[in-house]
């Protein structure tokens, strides 16, 4: 049998994935222009608040998700309130919000790690068994197209608010220059809150994605936060679809890697092209 | 007794990482994340040249900075590109990629595996087996790294550092090929992280790629970012406090793998704080 397609679906999962993630860090960083570390923690939480409600406590499992979304964007919203804005208050660098964001990520992380162990853990029970569909001779689980789904449903809502409404057209004024935006009456506090809380939001999904495709641990954040960043920075920093290419094309690269190299090499393989683009073309694919 | 050997080895080992880590990130203002990554390659270079070759340790710790510098200076090239945030993500990947290779290159490394019975260091038939004798060849190749890193910061060549530091524009207007002192610097470092590694390989007697994630890079900076950039009584003082913060914990009667993880949750807040009430740490001349 041939295994092509199936190293084909595996990096259209993998590629919708990263781009939820790219989505929200994109959001963050075309806004504010830090590197929000943090950002990966929030998705764990989101996971994790799934895992204590759905599988601990027993609650629906829907109105779980609904919760690990809603204290995703909440803890977000909650973080820029109490550590982002008053640094950029004060104009703090980039490297002092980059370290900032750091420590918010490492307490996060070892919280999570004292609450629920450091155990490996699965988000779906046990004892319900998942469909698979075929797709010209490759497997795919019902999770992972809800992933796919999801993931476009997404790119375009964002897309959407941010051509169409008055909250994306001032989004996008901060994003070009704050304090021109906040000379014409733009209360940019409020909207850069509303950021956190929409990207964050979006960190929970993609966090509770991967957790229902392949399961939680306290460390997950780091490595899609990676990925997210390395899909927004190949795709092209600032731009809505950038994310979308950057996560797709990260996937193919990294899934068609591991089938000519070798799984263990997969974030090496990563890396090693985000250090290509970073050299010899740091705007990415799309231009802002 | 023996256990505050072991603390003050400890704290030797870290101080010398610190302090090191200081001339690139403190005086040079390179926001470098790859620390980790040097400290590993002196660690293997010693474990692996002492077990499978026999060699001397002072000489595999010789060969190691050998290794750790042209790899440094490789990397320095690449990373001269980048500057500020961008700098510090670049150094990630190096650092993940670096510790890719620990683990996946298993004829050299043995991977997961690690490699157990490294020896204690041996000079004219005299051995350090007992931790009393390590401790002094660890005080003494701190002092001989302080005084290193002193004479640097204190030379013309420091002062060029500094200033790249503080304005790179202005130095290179007046002539300095800065890219030369920052290469040189980074090299410097990386070399001296090595020695610490070769300590460290010897005194554990057993290395995995494990000690030298991306975790253990910030680790390295909280140390200095907490002592104070740009200061190597700082860096010192920050060394101290950080390692024996765990062992404090697990007096107090916390479980080690609970005490493992409040030492990052405190290690997390500290950095929040500081970024946000004293962004150039306890006793820092330079503020990021």
């Amino acid at each position: 049998m041939d295994i092509i397609p199936q190293i084909i679906i595996n990096s259209v999962i993998a590629g919708a994935i990263y781009t939820i993630i790219a989505l929200g860090f994109n959001l963050i960083y075309s806004t504010v222009k830090f590197f929000d570390i943090g950002y990966g923690v929030l998705m764990t939480i989101g996971s994790y608040v799934v895992f204590l409600l759905f599988k601990k406590l027993g609650f629906d499992f829907y109105l779980s998700i609904l919760f690990g979304i809603v204290t995703s964007g909440l803890i977000g919203y909650l973080i820029y309130k109490i550590v982002y804005y008053p640094l950029r208050a004060r104009k703090a660098s980039n490297m002092v919000l980059l370290i900032a964001s750091l420590g918010v990520f490492i307490v996060l992380q070892a919280i999570i790690a004292i609450l629920f162990t450091s155990q490996f853990q699965t988000l779906t029970l046990s004892s319900s068994v998942q469909k698979i569909y075929e797709i010209f001779g490759g497997f795919i689980t019902q999770t992972q197209i809800v992933i796919f789904i999801t993931s476009v449903v997404l790119v375009l809502v964002v897309a959407l608010v941010l051509k169409k409404t008055m909250l994306g057209k001032m989004i996008k004024a901060i994003g070009d220059n704050e304090d021109v935006s906040k000379i014409v009456g733009i209360d940019t506090r409020k909207i850069i809150g509303y950021v956190f809380l929409i990207a964050s939001s979006i960190a929970g999904v993609a966090g509770i994605l991967v957790g229902l495709d392949t399961g939680i641990e306290p460390t997950m954040g780091m490595s899609l936060l990676l990925k997210g960043v390395v899909a927004t920075i190949i795709g092209g920093i600032g731009n809505i679809y950038g994310a979308i290419i950057g996560g797709f094309f990260l996937g193919f690269i990294e899934n068609f890697g591991i089938w000519q190299i070798s799984g263990e090499w997969k974030e090496a393989i990563v890396f090693a092209i985000l250090i290509i683009f970073l050299i010899f073309r740091p705007q990415g694919i799309l231009k802002k | 007794m023996e256990y505050i050997i072991h603390i003050l080895i400890l704290v030797g080992i870290y101080g010398i990482l610190a302090i090191s880590l200081n001339l690139i990130v403190g005086y040079t203002g390179l926001l470098s994340v790859t620390h980790a990554a040097f400290f590993g390659i002196g660690a293997y270079a010693v474990g692996i040249l002492m077990t499978s070759i026999g060699v001397n340790f002072f000489l595999a710790v010789l060969l190691g900075i050998i290794f750790s510098c042209l790899f440094a200076l490789l990397i320095g090239l690449v990373m001269s590109k980048f500057k500020d945030d961008y700098y510090a993500l670049a150094s990630f990947g190096f650092n993940i990629i670096v510790f890719s290779i620990f683990l996946n290159w298993q004829k050299l490394t043995r991977g997961p595996l690690g490699i157990p019975g490294i020896k204690r260091p041996e000079i004219f038939n005299f051995i350090f087996s007992s931790n009393l004798h390590f401790l002094i060849l660890v005080l003494v190749a701190l002092l001989l790294i302080y005084f290193i890193s002193h004479f640097i910061v204190n030379s013309s060549f420091g002062r060029v550092l500094k200033a790249i530091r503080e304005d790179e524009n202005t130095i290179q207007v007046f002539g300095y090929r800065t890219l030369y002192y920052k290469l040189a610097i980074f090299v410097i470092g990386a070399g001296m992280a090595a020695v610490a590694g070769g300590l460290f390989a010897s005194y554990i007697t057993f290395i995995d790629p494990s000690s030298f994630v991306l975790m253990e890079s910030i680790f390295i900076l909280s140390i200095i970012i907490l002592g104070g950039l740009a200061n190597n009584k700082g860096a010192l003082i920050g060394a101290i406090f950080l390692i024996i913060l765990p062992e404090a914990l697990r007096f107090v009667g916390m479980p080690s793998d609970i005490a493992a993880q409040m030492r990052q949750v405190i290690y997390g807040v500290i950095l929040i704080l500081l970024m946000l009430y004293r962004p150039k740490g306890l006793l820092g001349e330079y503020k990021l």
